[in-house]
This record gives structure tokens, C-alpha cells and sequence, in this order.
């Protein structure tokens, strides 16, 4: 049940058609893990926690350093020095007190990866380098929790969203491939539009509208200003998630 | 036979700031054979010493990803190749 409070903070997208109050009760019920509290990591909370996402639990190791602020804007100056974590929490909870907001300042690592994803409905990949985006992917496909991947470089972005079991995943697209690690350049709006992609999965996902980016990779040109998808398929022989189910194959 | 090829924002440097360039082959090695005739400093962006495509290269064939054995895939007239890039910044 929504408080009266709540009806009045989610009353503008309560009444989008097909979301309504049980579209926000779904939302309030949701636990979202978001890794990474960078680039993709702020928009994305900002707008889960904005929208009444119930539980976020949001897992970065970082400290906040002034060359992340052109992008990272859950961090202003003042928070320069601090950990990313506990920045983040402060601004999401005074953004939105009534909802959870765990942080965990831990590295990802194949470890504690499963644990750390352990219990919760979704998970929001806000990484910042492949080989943790590829433990994410495969602890999400063994746990069955759908998957919102979102990447970066420049003005170019990427995103799709991942059901484990029903559609490709990110192992399926991108077989492993790595790329050397460097301070890549990026230009914060890039990953705002691609983490508020994310976001939007999230929500339509939850509240069960429209349809989702599966199966399909979305390439994001800022600097022609043009968004292409790249038709990708489950693959029967993908390492994460070869062995689960052939829904889409049909 | 003409087939077109959509070059990144980002490798545009490198084919005199054209975005989409015809090409000829009958395999997405082909064509990206004829890309590298057309515009030599390309090359060292889509393959490595070997003269292998890099890894985090994928090629798209009228939006649908190439892969595996992507240079081996045929094309006929009038497909359209893209190169898509695989980025991991956040």
C-alpha cells in the first residue's frame, strides 16, 4: 500500500497510462543492486531513487576525486576525498527518505561478486572496465536476476538489458572481449543518457510496460547524434549462459 | 557489387572525415580489405600485427552482429556493414 505521501510524490508517473498505483507498489516492493557508483552509477540511482525504487544497495570502492566530477553528479566539490559510497548514500537519502539505500564499499571481485547481487531483483551494471562487467553478467545469469548493462567511451555509449535464460547476455555479444585497460575519455553527458537508459529499463522492467532492450544492443553516437541497435542472439555455446534455457531460439 | 560501410564518430580521423564509405567484397574481409586499400591509416585501428580483427571489434551486417568467424561472412549487393565498437568505460 502507497502512503498518502507517496501518491503525492509519484503522482505524475502514477498516472502514465499502464503504470498506475500497483506499477508504483511493484517499484516500492523492488531491490536493485547498483555496481558501480561512477559515471552510470549516479544517474541511475538518482533517477531509481527519484522514482521510489524500494531497496538500492549500491557497491563502489572508490573515493571521490576532482577529475570524476564532470560526470560522477552524485559528487560535488565538497565531496572531494570522501567515499563514493558514503557521498552517495547522503544524496540519495535526502533525495528520497523513504527509500533503503544500503552502500557497500567493496571492490567486485569473482570472490564476492554472487554475494553481493545475492537477494536482490535486478542488477545495474555502472562498471567501469570489462572483466567486472563479465563476473556481474555471469553471477546475475546463475542467480536468474535480470541484468542492465551500460557502457561508455567518449560519446559513444552502449546498452542492453539482460533475462537471464530467455535472451543474450553479455558473454553472448561480446565473447570475452577485453580492451586495454587506460583512462578513457568521456564527456559526462554520455553516460547520463546511458545510465537514465538503464533507469528506464529498471522501471519498465519492474512495473512490467513496454518493451525491454533484450536481445538488442543499443549504439549511442553523440557526436552524429544517432542511436542504431546491433541484432544479437542468445548463444547456444555462450560460456555464462549456454547451458540455460532455448526460449528464443525458436 | 556496393556495399556500404558505417565508420565510427571516433575512426572517422582516419577516412578523411567520412562516416559512410562504399566498398567491394564478397566477405566482410573483403570489404574491410578494400576499406584499408581506400584509407591505409585504418588499418591499425580494425586489425592487429597478425592481421587479425581485433577482438573488440564486432561487424555488423544490416544491424545484425557478424560474429564468430566474422571476416569469413558473405555479402551481397547492397548490404549495409557497420563498425561497432566494444567499450567498457562507466
Amino acid at each position: 500500500m502507497l502512503t498518502t505521501n507517496e501518491r503525492e510524490r509519484y503522482d505524475r508517473q502514477i498516472t502514465i497510462k499502464g503504470f498506475g498505483q500497483e506499477g508504483q507498489e511493484k517499484l516500492k516492493r523492488a531491490r536493485v543492486v547498483i555496481a558501480g557508483s561512477g559515471g552510470l552509477g549516479s544517474p541511475s540511482s538518482i533517477y531509481l531513487a527519484a522514482a521510489g525504487v524500494g531497496k538500492i544497495r549500491i557497491v563502489d570502492h572508490g573515493s571521490v576525486e576532482l577529475s570524476n566530477l564532470n560526470r560522477q553528479v552524485l559528487y560535488w566539490d565538497e565531496d572531494i576525498g570522501n567515499k563514493k559510497v558514503a557521498s552517495a548514500i547522503d544524496k540519495l537519502k535526502r533525495l528520497n527518505p523513504a527509500i533503503e539505500i544500503e552502500a557497500i564499499e567493496e571492490t567486485i571481485t569473482e570472490a564476492n561478486v554472487s554475494r553481493l547481487v545475492a537477494g536482490f531483483d535486478l542488477v545495474v551494471d555502472a562498471m567501469d572496465n570489462l572483466p567486472t562487467r563479465y563476473l556481474l553478467n555471469k553471477a546475475a545469469v546463475d542467480r536468474n536476476i535480470p541484468f542492465f548493462h551500460g557502457a561508455v567511451y567518449g560519446f559513444e555509449g552502449r546498452a542492453m538489458t539482460i533475462i537471464p535464460s530467455k535472451t543474450a547476455c553479455l558473454e553472448c555479444i561480446y565473447h570475452g572481449a577485453t580492451i586495454p585497460e587506460e583512462k578513457f575519455p568521456v564527456i559526462g553527458v554520455t553516460p547520463a543518457i546511458i545510465g537514465c537508459i538503464q533507469a528506464t529499463e529498471v522501471i519498465k522492467y519492474i512495473v512490467g510496460i513496454g518493451e525491454l532492450l533484450t536481445n538488442r544492443l543499443l549504439v549511442y553516437d553523440g557526436l552524429n547524434l544517432k542511436f542504431t541497435e546491433l541484432k544479437v542472439k542468445k548463444d547456444p555455446n555462450c560460456k555464462h549462459c549456454g547451458h540455460l534455457g532455448r526460449e528464443d531460439r525458436k | 557489387m556496393s556495399v556500404k560501410i558505417d565508420i565510427p564518430s571516433y575512426m572517422k580521423s582516419f577516412t578523411n572525415n567520412k562516416g559512410v564509405l562504399e566498398v567491394s567484397g564478397s566477405t566482410v574481409g573483403e570489404c574491410l580489405n578494400h576499406l584499408v586499400k581506400q584509407f591505409p591509416q585504418i588499418k591499425k585501428q580494425l586489425f592487429s600485427k597478425a592481421g587479425n580483427l581485433f577482438e573488440n571489434i564486432i561487424i555488423s551486417i544490416n544491424g545484425e552482429s557478424a560474429y564468430p568467424e566474422q571476416l569469413a561472412k558473405p555479402v551481397k549487393d547492397g548490404d549495409k556493414l557497420k563498425i561497432v565498437l566494444v567499450v567498457g568505460g562507466g
